[in-house]
């Protein structure tokens, strides 16, 4: 009789510490201080340093780990920062993973089709350059203005401004 | 081989939170601008805070080349021109993301978890990541970093 009640007890326990832990998940804070904390903290001991705050990019990670696989398939001299020559720059891989992981565990997963994928892909190409250009993708621009990057802040108040006109276009056309 | 391992661990645990709190960095100023949602953009400070406050920490600890100072040294652009230029594409780049409906870490986490659309975003990302690099970046020469 002990042991029936004991077992439920620490089931519950485990189950609290479960939503403790998947309440603080799911806060977007958590995400930014995790996220740029750890972006740091790999930039200096993790190896992934040679440009200064490199620690988390989605468009440069993604050009490095592209680019590396060509030259090493295809032979090409495409440039690769110098933390990911050798070996590559695996954080795109782990980011899709992460998320899939993420997704299974809570059911979220869902092959969803809303159309227009030809236009996506355009956007895709276009958000690549632009973000090549100013170094970095809009996760990068933030981290580098923590960082102190002069070029950074500069890039973040035109990314806000490029924001505020999308989001405000998207409104011009869906009231029209 | 540490570079692709912490990278490979950073991406899991950044795509794992980013799903489950379905941060977007461009997301949080769309989200006030739309609706005056405010959760998003508290993840965005915080990320720009935290950002901050570690970089700084980790100057304290281990010294860097960047220097003590609020700004860090060797990153003011070259010129005026450079300024605009990259004023223009961060301005294309925040709009076109924004009609796109994520930025593109987002992106990828919506990939993950099945978004078609985001795979196509992503097909188009790193095709134009191989023409970028192969034939635009040559001509603009690296002047603007």
């Amino acid at each position: 009789m002990t042991a029936g009640t004991a077992a439920p007890e620490r089931e519950s326990v485990g189950a609290d510490m479960g939503a403790w832990a998947g309440r603080w998940a799911r806060s977007a804070v958590v995400y930014g201080v995790a996220a740029a904390g750890l972006a740091a903290l790999v930039g200096q001991w993790g190896g992934v340093s040679p440009p200064a705050a490199y620690g988390l990019c989605s468009a440069c990670h993604g050009r490095d780990l592209t680019d590396w696989a060509l030259n090493h398939v295809e032979g090409t001299k495409l440039f690769v920062t110098a933390a990911g020559t050798s070996w590559p720059v695996l954080t795109v891989v782990g980011l899709v993973l992460g998320s899939l992981l993420a997704a299974k565990r809570n059911g979220e997963y869902a092959s969803i089709n809303l159309g227009g994928n030809a236009r996506q892909f355009a956007y895709g190409a276009v958000v690549m350059c632009a973000a090549l250009f100013v170094g970095g993708c809009p996760t990068r621009i933030i981290i580098r203005t923590g960082y102190g990057d002069v070029a950074g802040a500069l890039a973040l108040a035109g990314v806000a401004a490029g924001v505020v006109g999308g989001a405000l276009s998207l409104r011009w056309a869906a009231r029209r | 081989m540490i570079v692709s391992l912490s990278s490979l661990g950073l991406g899991l645990i950044v795509g794992y939170l980013g799903q489950r709190s379905r941060m977007c960095s461009i997301g949080g100023l769309r989200d006030f601008v739309l609706v005056r949602d405010t959760a998003l953009l508290k993840g965005v400070g915080a990320m720009l805070v935290a950002a901050w406050v570690a970089f700084g920490a980790i100057r304290v600890i281990a010294g860097s080349d960047a220097g003590f100072g609020l700004l860090a040294a060797g990153t003011t652009p070259s010129g005026i021109a450079a300024c605009a230029a990259i004023l223009v594409g961060a301005l294309l780049l925040g709009f076109v993301a924004t009609l796109s409906g994520a930025c593109p870490l987002r992106q990828h986490v919506l990939a993950g978890q099945g978004r078609v659309g985001a795979w196509a975003f992503l097909a188009g990302f790193y095709i134009a990541a191989v023409v970028y690099t192969s034939w635009i970046s040559p001509h603009i020469g690296s002047w603007v970093l």
